[in-house]
């Protein structure tokens, strides 16, 4: 018998132009727990789909490298063959019928049937389900997961806890399986069950299968994982036992940059105040897979203050929240005077502007004109760009500070009538960065600016928005899922973890405690900034 | 885009090649018949075709004469014949035929030589003929004018017919119609003519009058009735104190007792059959827009002296004729009277354009004198205008070919069709002869007609509910008020204005519920404002029948409540912007009134689309989660749109109203969504996006396509009714086209 059960060499994987997995190996014992780390983006997922043999890999053009499973060499076509070799998944969205019973789940497109007279006329199709073996089966498997549950209830209507230990049951139910992979599993447990599903892990390994752990909480990780593999930016940063490893090492490793990549800004010349901007107290806001759960913050005036945190935490929630576009409740406070929550209006009035993460949903407007989105909101909100008795649009107006803003921020267009539809990325960044600039802000938030657009471009805007912070003294809170560029522009950074600030610190803070802070982990406290 | 830009292939290449060398040719060859059009070679040719013709007409006619006389002399011999009786009906035909084609022959053989005889005597008489005909025609035309004037002003004002019928005094009768129509005391021979005319027309409007009366009493009767055992044994007098007791009217209409009582005994005796189908029957009007009647124009003593100098040269004319075929003096009236009328058909058509002449003179076969090449110049030149429009439309189908994807890609699919659609009909329209200034005015007409309805459709896309079908709601909203217009017997500008304010103001309340109802379905506007649009028709439906109005005009007469169907808007506010500063030029009429309207209206909501909240609105239905982000209340907008366009289309069905000349209720404002959203799609508009630019060209191309469609479907296949299922098809395939569009047509 080989020493691996499962070796992923050599793995490359690109989309298009775009190199996601650069030559990435991950090994796997017989019944090891291997856990599997890296920031959003790592390359993590990618890894996974190759090894479930993926459409949407082959559909892409396939990938380098060979899978070996047992010591030979393997080709998995799809999800099916995946399965057939033993290889199964425990998903982060669960892949359950609410409409079914726990034994229905269990042994869904895997059902045990008995033949009878129609089935020996008629063939295979008629067989009939034999319920009692199935059910059997069902509750060996749901007590290896330890949970006493009756296997005839219906998933629907399970707490989420459950449903997560069904999944399992259910790969576990599988025969031959040989490497399990646990994609995030306790992101939706409370400690106590996450506690439970370590153990069920552990249990689970010590009946020979391998298990793959994906996830980002560090202290789990360390109490769980035999052996850890790290990614970065899609290359393989090292693969280490537990033993000869700690939680910071780790997060170094994860966050691990140093000064590599690091788009160094010009200094502050001033000081910045110690005048509160932005109070927010105890804020909770309403937004689907960003919950904001009761967060305080304190932004000074005429800093840049970055948000960070790993996706799902709530740092995008924030500035939703504050400025009206979600749910909210709690307090604001915009230079003492309170902020209306719930009124994107009234936000507006009070000094503020947003350049929205969703630029395309909600950013701008695709089929109107670069003049029109740029003057939009100053109109709407302050009623500018209006003349002459009926308070019309002021077409001089607002083309020659269009053609202002195109020159200042370098926006390529064939002229100011083009739609915003047709511009790329960087460039419709940059119109919304206008729109937000022609209501004369005293105040900012910036929320992801740079995703989805090159890197030239990234810093074209970054740049921006530092000439706008140091010369026109906007204070500007910019929220970002890339440390790199927070790190290279804020002054402070606070790290968002589960709807709250967990810490916040300087930019020249080390790796390790970013990365420690990002995990949840409560192995330290961070420098506080 | 992901299908792939393809260079056009070698076999497309060819065959546009191919299809421009042809169109070449033929606007190459038009232009050389064109041009041989104004050679004295081919104008002395038709010259000598008319006079050819000319002679073809009289010899012709002579012939004709001669073959049915002796078919005329074989049928009366072969009667003589003892056996005639027992001779079949195709034996005697046979023989007749032959004696007529035997006759004919031999004097076409005898006759064709006159071509050869001394003609400059008659042709001198040519000219005279043509220019008395001439001062007869402008004449006529002149005074015809002023009757038809006459007669309809005189249908227009005068309401009530029956003031008419009664009157049995010229004197008294024409002294009215003076007091009417004063410009009859300078044209006073025309008077006794429209006496007549009025009469006649009283004496119909009553005959119309007692029928219905008649219908609507026994509609009565009918309803009243049921046991009809006991009423098939009463005698007449007691039937009809029964039908007293049950009707009450009837004891008005002695008058027309008798002949109740036997429809009555028709109705006993075959039972309740049919009851509701004829009652409807019954009370159904029509109302026609009555046509100058040219039957009892009179003409005046210059026209007959005029008259009288035409007949004169003529004769000079047949006289020299005679004086060459000899036999033609000897001819019966009836067959003179048809060869004059050839004949001056033939002379008559010196301001005739060339090819209209070719073809006069080809019908009495003066083709026959042309020879060789000159047979072929001169068909060229008849031919020119057919060949240049053969030669264009195929020109014009090579470049659209050539150029299908950038025009597609400019104009969108549908437009690019419609518009090469329209130019082919404006060409076809040149091949079929029709009068082009006609059609313009019927297409300007029809623009500011349906202009506004189709603006209507312009705040609901720009709000976000996308084609707004609930604008049936603003129609009924202006149909009522229109209604009460009527009620209270409002005229002129008075009715229209109060017309359109009411309704729009009516039209509020009701477009602020239904977006209410708009607001809390999004996503299934179009499904939704469908249904209402249909239903809230139908609700009114009954409502029409419930609303008391009480003037006699609008409702059925019968029952005394319910409104009519269809309301003559003459003498209220019908045509009345049309008119307003209406003027001609080039033959065309502008309804100046009606498009200024229109034009003040598309301003209006252009400026609005400029102002803060048009800017919002556009802005909340491209983008909701956008405009909520800068702190704009969408629904709000949403309410505001679909109010606009609610009032825009009571407005819109009251210029409608005004246009067309009748207000139609019940089922009648059902489709208007339908036409108003095909406009502005074709105009360019997408579901989701539209400007008032695109409401303009939509108007025009639509209504210019059925306008002109039309009146070529009518001359292409007899029978109407085509042009009605063109306007459906037309329409409701752009609306499909553009909801299969819906989903791509915003930027991506």
């Amino acid at each position: 018998m080989a020493e691996y059960v499962l070796e992923m060499n050599g793995i490359t994987k690109e989309y298009g132009q775009n190199a996601v997995l650069k030559d990435v190996t991950l090994r796997v014992r017989p019944g090891e727990i291997h856990a599997l780390l890296g920031e959003n983006g790592a390359g993590k997922s990618t890894l996974m789909n190759i090894l479930f043999g993926m459409p949407v890999i082959h559909s892409t053009g396939g990938f380098k490298g060979q899978v070996v499973m047992d010591g030979a060499n393997v080709k998995i076509t799809s999800p099916m063959d995946a399965m057939s070799k033993g290889i199964g998944m425990v998903h982060q969205e669960f892949m359950l019928i609410p409409g079914f019973s726990i034994t229905e789940n269990i042994k869904l497109n895997r059902e045990i049937s008995k033949s009878w007279l129609a089935s020996k006329m008629l063939g295979r199709e008629m067989e009939v389900l034999d319920q009692n073996k199935m059910a059997a089966d069902a509750k060996k498997a749901l007590s290896s997961v330890s949970i006493g549950i009756d296997e005839y209830s219906l998933v629907g209507g399970l707490p989420v806890g459950y449903m997560q230990f069904i999944e399992i049951a259910r790969e576990i139910d599988k025969a031959n399986m040989k490497v399990m992979v646990f994609d995030e599993p306790t992101a939706v447990l409370t400690e106590s069950e996450a506690q439970q599903l370590i153990g069920v892990m552990k249990s689970i390994a010590e009946s020979g299968i391998a298990i793959i752990f994906i996830t980002h909480r560090l202290d789990e990780v360390m109490q769980a994982a035999d052996r850890i593999t790290i990614l970065r930016d899609g290359k393989l940063v090292t693969s280490v036992d537990k033993s000869q490893t700690t939680a910071e090492k780790l997060a170094a490793l994860m966050i691990g940059r140093g000064e590599e990549g690091m788009m160094r800004v010009k200094a502050r010349e001033n000081e910045i105040s110690d005048e509160i901007a932005l109070k927010v107290r105890n804020l909770w806001v309403d937004m689907p897979g960003e919950a904001v759960r009761g967060i305080n913050l304190d932004v000074r005036k005429g800093e840049i203050i970055g948000i960070g945190g790993l996706a799902g935490q709530g740092k995008i929630g924030l500035p939703n929240g504050v400025m009206g576009l979600y749910p909210a409740v709690g307090e604001a406070e915009l230079f003492g005077q309170p902020i209306k929550l719930n009124d994107p209006a009234s936000a507006l009035r009070a000094g503020m502007a947003m350049v929205s993460e969703d630029r395309r949903g909600v950013g701008l407007l695709l089929d109107q004109s670069i003049e029109e989105n740029i003057v939009f909101n100053a109109m709407q909100v302050h009623g500018d760009y209006l003349n002459g008795f009926l308070r019309l649009k002021n077409g001089r107006a607002i083309r020659k500070y269009a053609e202002k803003m195109i020159k200042e921020l370098d926006i390529r267009c064939t002229s100011p009538l083009q739609p915003t539809g047709t511009l790329s990325g960087g460039n419709q960044q940059k119109v919304c960065v206008a729109r937000a600039l022609a209501l004369n802000p005293k105040f900012m938030f910036v929320s992801e600016p740079t995703r989805g657009i090159d890197i030239g471009a990234k810093q074209l805007v970054l740049d921006t928005l530092v000439k706008l912070n140091r010369e026109q003294g906007i204070t500007i809170v910019m929220v970002s899922s890339e440390l790199q560029e927070l790190r290279s522009v804020c002054d402070r950074i606070a790290i968002v973890v589960e709807g709250k600030v967990s810490c916040i610190l300087k930019p020249d803070s080390s790796d390790a405690s970013f990365g420690l802070a990002m995990s949840g982990s409560k192995l330290s406290g961070g420098e506080q900034a | 885009m992901s299908r792939k830009q393809k260079k056009p292939g070698m076999k497309k290449r060819i065959f546009c090649a191919v299809v421009f060398a042809l169109s070449a040719a033929l606007i190459l060859t038009s232009v050389l018949g064109f041009t041989l059009r104004t050679t004295k070679g081919t104008l002395g040719n038709l010259n000598e075709m008319r006079i050819n013709a000319v002679l073809h007409a009289a010899s012709d006619g002579l012939v004709e004469s001669i073959a049915a006389d002796a078919k005329g002399a074989k049928l009366k011999e072969l009667r003589k014949l003892p056996n005639f009786r027992q001779m079949g009906m195709n034996e005697v035909e046979g023989q007749c035929q032959e004696a007529e084609d035997a006759a004919r022959a031999e004097a076409e053989s005898k006759y064709s030589g006159i071509m050869d005889g001394d003609t400059t005597k008659v042709i001198e008489k040519i000219a005279p003929l043509n220019s008395a005909l001439e001062a007869y025609a402008a004449k006529e035309e002149a005074e015809q004018k002023v009757y038809a004037e006459i007669s309809v002003k005189l249908y227009e004002s005068v309401a009530d017919w029956t003031d008419f019928a009664g009157e049995n005094d010229d004197q008294v009768l024409s002294e009215k119609i003076i007091s009417i129509v004063p410009e009859v005391k300078e044209a006073e021979h025309l008077l006794a003519g429209i006496i007549k005319d009025v009469r006649n027309i009283a004496s119909e409007e009553k005959e119309n009058d007692d029928e219905q009366m008649l219908n609507q009493l026994m509609a009565a009767v009918k309803g009243a009735l049921i046991n009809y055992e006991e009423l098939r044994a009463l005698d007449d007098d007691q039937l009809w104190g029964e039908m007293v007791n049950n009707v009450p009217e009837l004891a008005e209409q002695e008058a027309l007792k008798d002949t109740l009582i036997t429809e009555t005994r028709t109705y006993v005796e075959n039972g309740a059959n049919g009851v509701a189908e004829e009652t409807e029957e019954a009370v159904e009007e029509i109302s026609v827009e009555r046509e100058v009647n040219y039957e009892y124009f009179v003409a005046s003593s210059e026209l007959d002296a005029l008259d009288d100098q035409a007949k004169a040269a003529y004769n000079e004319l047949f006289d020299e004729l005679c004086v060459l075929i000899p036999d033609l003096s000897g001819l019966d009236k009836k067959m003179k009277n048809s060869i004059q009328a050839t004949i001056e058909n033939v002379v008559y058509s010196e301001n005739l354009n060339f090819s209209e002449r070719y073809g006069i003179y080809t019908d009495q076969k003066a083709d026959s004198i042309l020879q060789g090449s000159s047979k072929t110049t001169m068909w060229l030149a008849a031919y020119a205008t057919q060949i240049l429009i053969a030669g264009i439309a195929l020109l014009l189908f090579a470049l659209v070919n050539i150029f299908w994807r950038q025009l597609t890609k400019r104009f969108g699919v549908p437009r690019t069709i419609i518009t090469l659609f329209f130019i082919y009909l404006c060409l076809a329209a040149e091949l079929y002869n029709i009068y082009v200034p006609l059609m313009l005015s019927n297409v300007l007409v029809r623009v500011g007609m349906y202009g506004v309805l189709a603006l209507a459709m312009l705040p609901g896309i720009q709000c976000g509910i996308g084609l707004n079908m609930g604008m049936t709601l603003g129609c009924i909203a202006g149909l009522l008020s229109t209604v009460i217009a009527l009620q209270y017997d409002m005229t002129g500008f008075t009715a229209l204005f109060f017309s359109c304010i009411l309704g729009a103001l009516i039209a509020i309340p009701l477009g602020w519920a239904y977006s209410l109802l708009l607001n809390r379905m999004k996503g299934n506007e179009m499904t939704i404002s469908t249904y209402v649009g249909f239903s809230f028709v139908s609700l009114m439906c009954i409502g029409w029948m419930l609303i008391p109005f009480t003037n006699p005009k609008i409702i059925w007469l019968l029952s005394g409540r319910g409104l009519r169907v269809t309301h003559s808007l003459l003498g209220s506010f019908a045509h009345i912007l049309d008119e307003f500063l209406a003027f001609e030029i080039f033959g065309i009429e502008i309804p100046t009134g009606l498009l200024l309207f229109f034009l003040a209206c598309c301003l209006i909501m252009w400026l609005f689309s400029r102002s803060k909240v048009g800017i919002a609105m556009t802005a909340a239905g491209s983008n909701p989660r956008f405009a909520e982000a800068s702190g704009i209340n969408v629904n709000r907008m949403r309410t505001l749109g679909t109010v606009l366009s609610t009032i825009i289309a009571a407005v819109g069905i009251v210029i409608y109203s005004q246009a067309f000349g009748y207000a139609q209720l019940y089922t009648a404002p059902r489709q208007m969504g339908f036409i108003a959203a095909s406009i502005i799609l074709i105009g360019g508009a997408t579901v989701s996006r539209a400007k008032v630019s695109h409401v303009i060209v939509g108007v025009f191309l639509f209504e210019g396509v059925l306008a002109l469609g039309q009146q070529i479907a009518n001359a292409a296949v007899a029978g109407g009714g085509l042009s009605e299922v063109m306007r459906i098809m037309i329409s409701n395939g752009i609306i499909l086209y553009a909801l299969t569009q819906s989903g791509g047509g915003s930027r991506e």
